[in-house]
C-alpha cells in the first residue's frame, strides 16, 4: 500500500475531485441541488482505508439508505458528516456550496443532525434537557424552561412520538422511545440533514415500527436523512435510494424497487459496480 | 382564558375524566403519575378520577413496576376479550387491537418494503401483536382471533390466495395455517376491499343501506360488494375484483397474466411512470400529497385516475345496482382532485334511477378501514360465550 502524505483539509489536493453533478446520472433533471453531496471522500487510518474515493449524494425529502456489511464504512462515513472525523482528501458540499466540517458543533450549525448508534443521551435527565442538552435556551442569563418544553412538545407533535411525559427521566423510557428522543434533539436547531446510524439495531418489532415511521415523517418533513442499517427490510421499507458499501468503496446504487438478492450481492461483493476494480 | 362561569364542578369532572381516557387510549397503559403529566392533571386528580373510572368499570388498575419501584398501571377496561385487526397493505401494516365493545385499546403502524416476502411480514405481525398485547397489559389467551386483510382474492375456506402471481411471495403458502402456526390462535384472512366493505358497513358511510359496493384505491384497486347486508365473496373469493378488468385491449400486460387490466393504467406503478419525466422519481404518498396541495400534474394523474376507475366501478354497479358506493384508500386522501372524477364518471355511465338514484360517497374512517374491517370479522366470528370464563 502506498504511504501517501495525508493532504490537510486546509490546503485540498490539486487535483479536486469534480464539482456534484446537479442529479444522479440516468434520471431526469430535478430542479434541485442536493443538500448533501459526498465527493470522492477518503479516508485513512494509518494503513487502513476505511473509506477510499466514496461519492454520496442526498436530496431535499429524500432518504438514503446506506447499507454494507460490518467495517464496510457505514460509521465512518457517518462520522465524517457528524463532522467527528476529517477526511483526508474530498469534497463535502451543502446544498450546492463547498463546506468543511471542522467538528460535531459546526456540523450542527450547518444544519447536520447526527444520532448514533450508542444515542449519547443523558440517562439521569428528562425528554427536554436531553433534547437541549449543551443548547439551552436562555433568558438574561437563566434557562428559558418554558419555551423549552413548548419546543419539545411541538417537536414531539411534529414526530407524532408516543411520549407520555417530557418531564420523564430517560431511563424511565422504553428503548424505542429513547430513540424517538434522539431523533426529536436531531430536529431542535431546524437542520437540512438528519444522518441515522443503526437506530433499529437494538429494538423489538413494535419500537422498529415506531422508529421507521418517524423516519418517514422526517422525509415528509423536507428533510434529507441518510439511514445507515445492516437490515435491508427496514432499509427497503422506508428508502428512496439505497447506497452499498463495501470495504470503504461504493459498490451499487440501487432504487427502491431493487431485490433483496440484489442487493445482498453488493453487499457480500457477488456483483461489483462502477468499475472500482476492488 | 377568565374563568368559565357557565362549567360547574361536574361538568369540569366528566371533562377531565374524558380527557383521562383519550390519553389511555392514546397510549395503551399508563401509570397514575405519567397520567398525570401527559393529562396535565394534578396527581390527586388522577387519582381521583381513576379510582372512579374503575368503579364505573371503564378502566382497569394492574400492579407494575416503573424503574424497580411499584406503580399502578391504568388500563381501559376490556369487554371479555380482544381482537387483531391486521391490514397488510402493499407498503404498510396497520395493526389495531380491540375489545369486544369495539374499543380500540391499541394500534401501530409500519411502513414496508415494496415486494414484501411473506415471511418476514408475518413474522413482524406476530411480534407486533405480541408486543401490543404486552402494551395493554394482556397476553396472547386474552386474544379471540386475528384477520389479516390481504391486498389479493383471497379464498376464506382455504386461507390462500385464489389468484396466482397477484401478491409475488405469498402465493405458495395456507397463509391462515402459516399465521396460525406463530400465534396459536384462531387467524381469518380476507381481501383487503371485502374487510373495507364490512368495516363501511358496520360503522362507516355505508351503514344505512343493504346494499353497497367499498371501492378501495391503493396501489392497486379493488372493491367489496354487500348485498342484503352480507359480504358478497363469490365462489372463489374474487368477486368484486375490479383491478382486473379490461380497461385497454392494447395495454401492458398485468401481474395476474392478463392484458390491460385496470390496475396496469391506476396502479401506483402506472401513476408514477407517467410522472417520471415531469417530476422525477416520487412515491405514491408523494403524489397525494402534491394533488392536495395544488400540484397541476399530480392533480391530473389522479383526476384521470378517478375516470378510469369510475367507469369500471359503473359496471360493477349495473351488475349489482348497489344504494351507495363508497370510495377508500390512499388514493381517496387526496379528496375531490380524485373524488369528484370518480362520482361523475360512476353517475354518468349507470343507469339513472328516477325511485333511489345511487350515492357516491367519501370514505369516513381515513385509512383505517381495512383494519377495522378484520376486527368486524374477529369479532362476528368469534362465539362469545363459546369462549369460557369472561376474561377477567
Amino acid at each position: 500500500m502506498t504511504n501517501r502524505p495525508l493532504t490537510h483539509p486546509a490546503h485540498p489536493p490539486a487535483a479536486l475531485p469534480p464539482p456534484c453533478p446537479p442529479s444522479p446520472p440516468g434520471q431526469p433533471p430535478l430542479p434541485r441541488t442536493p443538500v448533501l453531496c459526498l465527493q470522492g471522500i477518503t479516508k485513512r487510518f494509518g494503513a487502513v482505508e476505511a473509506l477510499l474515493d466514496v461519492s454520496v449524494q442526498v436530496h431535499e425529502g429524500e432518504v438514503v439508505g446506506l447499507v454494507g456489511d460490518n467495517a464496510a464504512g457505514k460509521s465512518t462515513l457517518a462520522k465524517v458528516i457528524a463532522g467527528a472525523l476529517q477526511p483526508d482528501t474530498g469534497l463535502i458540499e451543502l446544498g450546492g456550496e463547498p463546506v468543511q466540517i471542522g467538528s460535531p458543533s459546526s456540523a450542527h450549525a450547518l444544519g447536520i443532525a447526527t444520532v448514533f448508534q450508542d444515542l449519547a443521551l443523558c440517562e439521569n435527565l428528562d425528554v427536554t434537557a436531553n433534547l437541549f442538552l449543551g443548547r439551552e435556551l436562555k433568558r438574561s442569563g437563566l434557562m428559558h424552561d418554558g419555551q423549552m418544553e413548548a419546543h419539545t412538545r411541538s417537536v414531539l407533535h411534529d414526530l407524532r412520538a408516543n411520549i407520555p411525559s417530557i418531564h420523564t427521566p430517560l431511563n424511565q423510557l422504553s428503548a424505542g422511545q429513547r430513540q424517538a428522543v434522539a431523533i426529536a434533539r436531531t430536529l431542535i436547531g431546524r437542520p437540512r440533514l438528519v444522518v441515522l446510524d443503526e437506530p433499529t439495531s437494538s429494538l423489538s418489532v413494535a419500537q422498529t415500527a415506531e422508529v421507521l415511521t418517524h423516519i418517514e415523517r422526517l422525509r415528509d418533513l423536507g428533510l434529507g436523512v441518510i439511514f445507515i442499517s445492516h437490515n435491508l427490510t427496514d432499509v427497503r421499507a422506508v428508502a428512496d435510494r439505497i447506497e452499498v458499501l463495501r470495504h470503504g468503496q461504493n459498490n451499487g446504487t440501487f432504487g427502491p424497487d431493487a431485490a433483496q438478492s440484489d442487493l445482498i450481492g453488493a453487499i457480500t461483493g457477488a456483483t461489483r459496480f462502477g468499475g472500482l476494480g476492488g | 382564558m377568565s374563568r368559565l362561569t357557565a362549567g360547574s364542578q361536574s361538568s369540569l369532572r366528566e371533562a377531565n375524566k374524558g380527557l383521562l381516557v383519550d390519553t389511555i387510549k392514546q397510549f395503551g397503559g399508563l401509570t397514575q403519575v405519567e397520567l398525570a403529566d401527559a393529562t396535565g392533571l394534578s396527581a390527586a386528580t388522577v387519582s381521583t378520577l381513576v379510582k372512579q373510572l374503575t368503579e364505573s368499570r371503564l378502566v382497569e388498575v394492574r400492579p407494575t413496576s416503573r424503574s424497580g419501584r411499584r406503580a399502578q398501571l391504568v388500563t381501559l377496561a376490556r369487554a371479555t376479550g380482544l381482537a387483531a385487526g391486521v391490514h397488510v397493505g402493499h407498503r404498510s401494516l396497520r395493526v389495531l387491537l380491540s375489545d369486544f365493545n369495539r374499543e380500540i385499546v391499541a394500534e401501530q403502524s409500519m411502513p414496508l418494503p415494496r415486494e414484501h416476502p411473506m415471511d418476514t411480514v408475518l413474522d413482524r405481525v406476530a411480534l407486533l401483536i405480541v408486543d401490543m398485547l404486552e402494551l395493554v397489559a394482556s397476553s396472547l389467551d386474552e386474544l379471540a382471533g386475528i384477520a389479516l386483510g390481504l391486498p389479493a382474492p383471497v379464498d376464506v375456506s382455504t386461507g390462500m390466495l385464489s389468484v396466482r402471481g397477484v401478491l409475488p411471495g405469498w402465493d405458495s403458502e395456507h397463509i391462515g395455517e402459516v399465521m396460525g402456526k406463530r400465534l396459536g390462535r384462531p387467524v381469518y384472512v380476507e381481501n383487503d376491499a371485502n374487510l373495507g366493505a364490512l368495516a363501511q358497513m358496520t360503522f362507516g358511510a355505508t351503514h344505512p343501506y343493504a346494499d353497497s359496493v367499498y371501492v378501495r384505491a391503493s396501489y392497486g384497486t379493488g372493491a367489496g360488494v354487500i348485498l342484503g347486508g352480507r359480504l358478497h365473496r363469490g365462489f372463489g373469493g374474487t368477486a368484486g375484483e375490479i383491478g382486473h378488468v379490461q380497461v385497454d385491449p392494447y395495454g401492458h400486460i398485468c401481474r395476474c397474466g392478463r392484458r390491460g387490466c385496470l390496475d396496469t393504467v391506476v396502479g401506483a406503478e402506472a401513476l408514477l411512470a407517467s410522472l417520471q419525466t415531469s417530476h422525477g422519481p416520487l412515491t405514491l404518498r408523494d403524489v397525494i400529497t402534491r394533488a392536495v396541495d395544488g400540484d397541476p400534474g399530480c392533480s391530473r394523474v389522479l383526476a384521470d385516475a378517478g375516470r378510469t376507475i369510475g367507469r369500471v366501478v359503473a359496471g360493477v354497479c349495473q351488475a349489482v345496482n348497489p344504494q351507495a358506493v363508497c370510495v377508500g384508500g390512499e388514493l381517496a386522501d387526496a379528496g375531490s382532485v380524485f373524488l369528484a372524477p370518480l362520482a361523475e364518471a360512476v353517475q354518468e355511465h349507470i343507469l339513472p334511477n328516477r325511485v333511489a338514484p345511487m350515492e357516491v360517497l367519501a370514505s369516513p374512517l381515513r385509512g383505517d378501514e381495512v383494519a377495522k374491517g378484520a376486527l368486524v370479522q374477529v369479532l362476528d366470528s368469534t362465539d362469545l360465550f363459546a369462549q369460557g370464563g369472561d376474561g377477567q
